[in-house]
């Protein structure tokens, strides 16, 4: 065990006089004010509606969205683990039989209530058959009415993937 | 009676009235946009008029519109309405009348008349500020009692303690200046400023009696209750302090007030210890004289300054998006800046080919002055605004200690010390 002396400031002279402290800070103060007032893109602040972040990754948790098979039909089998596995409760499968031989099950409505959403991806993690991503990159969803937050399955396969 | 009298008393006001009250919304938007520069923001740059923002001005302006709009909510528990109503306006009227003593130039002579150039064209100029400065505080406390509000009260009670402590630092550091200068007429001190000692170092007050104006600016801060002194209004602890009860325009008195007090503190710290109207080496007289001098240098500056500051807004006055109307606006400041350039090279030109009679070059030289003292007064206010976001708030007892313990025994030694000097030196 050993002892750690901790100086303590504030008792010479040059602390006490305030003044020298004072003219220091507002010597940092002034260098930054000129530096950005030169240059005004030197500061880092995005004006944001007319530019758009650039920093969002391919993990960002977005809007969802649904991927398709080969031949552009719904990949989800409706096996409801999504909806088990999610915390907020917001996901509403209607399973139905699939009659292309492809599989058995699909859905046929799968929607999503974003006002209810906690973006945990949860039901991303779920996913036996990688139907269900958050990828979009999406990261502001807007709309009039409460209804219009609900994504039904046709919004939901409309949804690219972002980056 | 005469037309050239009503002429310059005029004018004399709306200078007042410019540099006071006009210089609110400008000092509004420095203020935001300083705090933002200095912190790596970049403050209000949306707001614009058919595209204009003049860097964000026209905010301040938007800002105002919204405060006098609002409902005027008063509480149904407060009892003093006629005191509860007044008391902004007392905060305002104070600030406002303290500013209308300072000169923004020297004595204007046009035929055999000479002009005062102050808004009050009164010889006792520190005696009036002292007396409005100090009444603007009657404002704050009455509106923090009369808001019936615990914080309202407490703030009130901490601005009342707080000028009485510092009042009496900010005075005597006062009558040290008062020997040096040996007047209280603003014009004489100003005029006192003009010389050299040594010979080479402008005879301003921050040389003469550098103590006295580091007391005078700092309690200068304190009277206009401005960081690191505004613990009347003190958000942090305090919700608004003294203003938590008012809204609207009776809000915006006291706001428009405070920038005011501000304003008014910087050009009584300019006259007193910046030299005023003066430019540094170069006194009324021998602007005087030497006029064309002066406006050749003037046509040989301001192209170049117009050009730097041209090529600062191409670089800097841009919108990120490309089709926005705001891109616009730099095109048409260039082409303002222009025009300026060219009204005041045709002026000076026409003056130096057929030369100036004496009441022009008077008036000239009187513009020039007020021109000075207007960057001089941008330039202190501009301190104010640096040290606001420069330095934290005081802790309550740190403040009294500072004002009781420090200012003012330091403050009473400096009479002594000078008193001494002008005995000894007499």
């Amino acid at each position: 065990m050993g002892f750690k002396i901790v100086p303590r400031y504030g008792k010479s002279l040059k602390d006490k006089l305030y003044l020298p402290a004072l003219f220091g800070g507002m010597k940092t103060t002034m260098s930054h004010f000129l530096k950005n007032l030169s240059d005004t893109s030197n500061i880092k602040t995005e004006c944001y509606p007319e530019m758009q972040p650039t920093d969002i990754t391919s993990r960002y948790r977005g809007v969802h969205r649904l991927t398709h098979r080969d031949d552009d039909s719904v990949r989800c089998v409706a096996c409801f683990m999504c909806a088990t596995a999610c915390p907020a409760e917001c996901i509403f499968i209607e399973a139905t039989q699939r009659e292309d031989n492809v599989d058995e099950k699909m859905p046929k409505k799968f929607s999503i209530d974003l006002l209810e959403c906690v973006f945990c991806g949860g039901c991303v993690e779920a996913c036996p058959c990688d139907a269900i991503r958050m990828d979009t990159g999406i990261f502001t969803f807007v709309a009039q009415k409460r209804e219009d937050f609900v994504l039904n399955k046709e919004q939901l396969l409309a949804n690219k993937e972002g980056n | 009676m005469n037309a050239i009298l009503v002429t310059v008393v005029i004018v004399n006001i709306i200078l007042a009235l410019l540099f006071s009250l006009g210089a609110v919304p400008i000092l509004v938007w420095v203020e935001r946009r300083v705090a933002g520069f200095i912190q790596d923001r970049l403050g209000p740059n949306r707001c614009n008029i058919a595209g204009f923002r003049l860097g964000g001005l026209v905010q301040s302006f938007a800002d105002m519109f919204k405060l006098v709009f609002k409902e005027d909510f008063r509480a149904g528990d407060i009892k003093e309405k006629f005191i509860f109503r007044i008391s902004p306006v007392i905060v305002f009227v104070s600030a406002f009348l303290s500013f209308m003593v300072m000169p923004f130039a020297d004595n204007l002579v046009i035929g055999d008349q000479t002009f005062l150039m102050q808004g009050l064209p009164i010889d006792f100029g520190i005696l009036w500020f002292l007396a409005l400065a100090g009444l603007s505080v009657y404002g704050i406390m009455l509106g923090g009692w009369s808001s019936s509000n615990k914080y309202s009260l407490l703030g009130s009670v901490r601005a009342g303690a707080q000028v009485i402590s510092y009042e009496a630092s900010m005075t005597l550091a006062l009558i040290s200046l008062l020997i040096t200068y040996g007047s209280v007429h603003l014009v004489d001190i100003v005029n006192f400023q003009s010389g050299l000692i040594f010979g080479f170092i402008p005879a301003w007050g921050i040389v003469m009696q550098p103590l006295a104006a580091i007391i005078f600016i700092t309690t200068a801060f304190a009277e206009a209750n401005r960081t690191p002194f505004d613990i009347a209004e003190g958000e942090s602890e305090i919700v608004g302090g003294y203003h938590t009860e008012y809204s609207a325009m009776k809000f915006g008195l006291f706001f428009v007030g405070e920038y005011i007090a501000m304003s008014a503190s910087s050009a009584f710290i300019v006259t007193l210890f910046f030299g005023g109207y003066n430019i540094p080496w170069v006194g009324t007289q021998m602007l005087k004289e030497h006029f064309d001098i002066v406006m050749i240098a003037i046509l040989i500056i301001l192209p170049i300054l117009s050009y730097k500051f041209r090529g600062w807004i191409l670089k800097n006055n841009v919108w990120p998006k490309a089709d926005d109307k705001r891109n616009n606006e730099s095109k048409w400041l260039i082409r303002v800046l222009i025009m300026m350039n060219i009204v005041i090279i045709l002026l000076f030109g026409y003056f130096l080919l057929f030369g100036v009679a004496s009441t022009a070059t008077n008036i000239a030289v009187a513009l020039i002055q007020i021109a000075t003292f207007a960057v001089k007064l941008l330039l202190m206010n501009f301190v104010f605004v640096w040290v606001r976001w420069t330095l934290p708030r005081f802790r309550y007892d740190q403040l009294q200690e500072l004002g009781w313990k420090v200012l003012l025994p330091l403050s009473i030694a400096n009479i002594f010390i000078t008193a001494l000097v002008v005995v000894i030196g007499a």
